[in-house]
């Protein structure tokens, strides 16, 4: 069996939202305790449900939903989950001003909608996902 | 006299609220100019601008020193920018110990839950326990740019939620929709000015993605279609199609409002209907929400304007008639709270 990080970098073709949910959930095995995932894609790439498979993967019930007019919303679960939704950020400092860190429990996922609106506040070891859409309405997900 | 501090996103607020004689003031730093340069909420100056705002405010409510007649301060405790809210929270738990008074946490949803009651309590106080009795139990529409949620508050006065969104609120859905039409943000006002000029019915969206049977909203796939079907036009094409995909867009994201609404108002029993939240000022919403409570015989009560965004007066007028959704001391800050918790 091929590991998923190979092919991740690779691309995998996501035909349903279900699909990616799965996907998603797969990926939690390999993130290391506090994890920082960035998440690129424009607009219905996906984002959104790729943060719903790793909260379900992590036993968060809740609906989870965009969080872009409330920049971001933290769940309980096996991990912590903050979905932030950078957009309407300006900068790194835009973040640190939302004291986000004051709230942080280990183990922790920081996923980031928009993570190019804040590159300076991203550490080095952030996972890098890129979503994009297909020709024929399927969804690629690719790890870089 | 009850006073309210609300400091939940963007906006620092207090309100004076007196259960005798209705609410006696309302003070709102309204950071909007200084937000429309920068396109949006931006909550780095949000967090800061608390800090600066609430003295000046507590000023200009006329209690610099001295607490009168207070007898109680409220605070939004959550949902909310876990920062914000703790400057707010800080910020009343100190007015509390300075002059000696209870300090409650107001779940900021209830808040919008209540705020069409505002109105009929102003209009006659002394009335007011006996004509809100009369409109349970009650149906009602949350819907602003971070929620989209139907709740019912019964004859005992218990909140209950009946649906909320599993994806995009309906604010944000417009809002979206406006971007991937290249209008600025936030463009959900902007999709209402247009459409009022469109057809609803040349571009058909897709009308409700969740049956409605189902206690769940999802606008997600909407503006997946919408982007389908902008892909597949020229730019010339758009600029004369505009009005009309905006009459479809909106059309289609009130629809599966007022449908889901009229669904469960079928289903039971409901002495009125309320609808409240940033997107209750769509006047197609509105109108659409009056004509289905007409129909079905009975009175809608729609929050006024300056209560739909963030408002200090809505949580004052919850901390006097919501008691049981309220949160004594010690309580912590929620930035993730449910309507229905309290």
């Amino acid at each position: 069996m091929i590991d998923l990080l190979e092919q991740l970098k690779h691309g995998i073709r996501s035909k349903t939202a279900a699909e990616t949910e799965v996907l998603a959930g797969r990926l939690v095995t390999y993130l290391p305790a506090d994890a920082v995932l960035a998440l690129h894609g424009d607009l219905g790439a996906g984002k959104t449900t790729f943060v719903r498979g790793l909260a379900r993967a992590w036993n968060i019930e809740e609906a989870v939903t965009s969080p872009t007019f409330n920049l971001y919303t933290i769940y309980h679960g096996d991990r912590q989950l903050i979905h932030l939704d950078a957009y309407r950020l300006e900068s790194g400092a835009d973040l640190d001003a939302l004291m986000i860190e004051d709230f942080l429990k280990s183990p922790w996922c920081f996923a980031v909608e928009w993570p190019e609106r804040i590159p300076d506040a991203l550490p080095e070891d952030t996972w890098h996902l890129y979503l994009t859409i297909n020709d024929d309405q399927s969804h690629q997900i690719q790890l870089r | 006299m009850i006073l309210a501090i609300e400091s939940s996103c963007d906006e620092s607020a207090l309100a004076r609220f007196d259960p005798t004689r209705g609410m006696a003031g309302e003070w709102v730093h309204s950071q909007i100019d200084l937000h429309k340069e920068y396109g949006g909420v931006v909550p780095d100056l949000a967090s800061r601008e608390h800090l600066k705002n609430f003295f000046p405010l507590l000023e200009a409510a006329g209690l610099s020193a001295e607490p009168g007649e207070l007898r109680q301060i409220a605070v939004t405790h959550g949902p909310g920018l876990a920062g914000c809210l703790a400057l707010g929270i800080a910020f009343a738990r100190s007015l509390g110990l300075a002059w000696n008074l209870p300090v409650v946490g107001v779940n900021h949803l209830r808040g919008h839950a209540y705020s069409p009651f505002i109105d009929l309590h102003q209009r006659a106080p002394e009335a007011y326990p006996q004509a809100f009795a009369e409109l349970l139990p009650h149906l009602g529409l949350i819907v602003s740019g971070g929620n989209t949620i139907l709740f019912q508050i019964d004859t005992s006065q218990e909140l209950t939620v009946l649906a909320e969104t599993v994806d995009d609120a309906a604010g944000e859905a417009l809002d979206k929709g406006a971007k991937l039409l290249g209008l600025p943000y936030p463009g959900g006002p902007q999709v209402e000015r247009i459409a009022q000029n469109g057809n609803a019915k040349v571009y058909a969206f897709p009308k409700a993605i969740a049956p409605r049977n189902e206690r769940r909203f999802s606008f997600s796939g909407l503006k997946t279609s919408l982007r389908y079907r902008l892909e597949k036009m020229s730019d010339a094409e758009l600029e004369g199609a505009l009005p009309d995909i905006c009459a479809g867009y909106q059309g289609a994201v009130i629809d599966q409002l007022v449908g889901k609404t009229k669904h469960l108002i079928q289903a039971g029993g409901y002495r009125s209907l309320g609808l409240s939240g940033g997107v209750s000022n769509n006047q197609a919403l509105r109108a659409a929400m009056q004509g289905l409570a007409q129909r079905h015989r009975m009175p809608c009560l729609i929050a006024q304007p300056q209560h739909t965004g963030d408002n200090a007066a809505m949580i004052a007028f919850a901390a006097f008639a919501d008691p049981s959704g309220l949160a004594s001391e010690p309580f912590s800050i929620q930035p993730a709270l449910r309507l229905a918790v309290s």
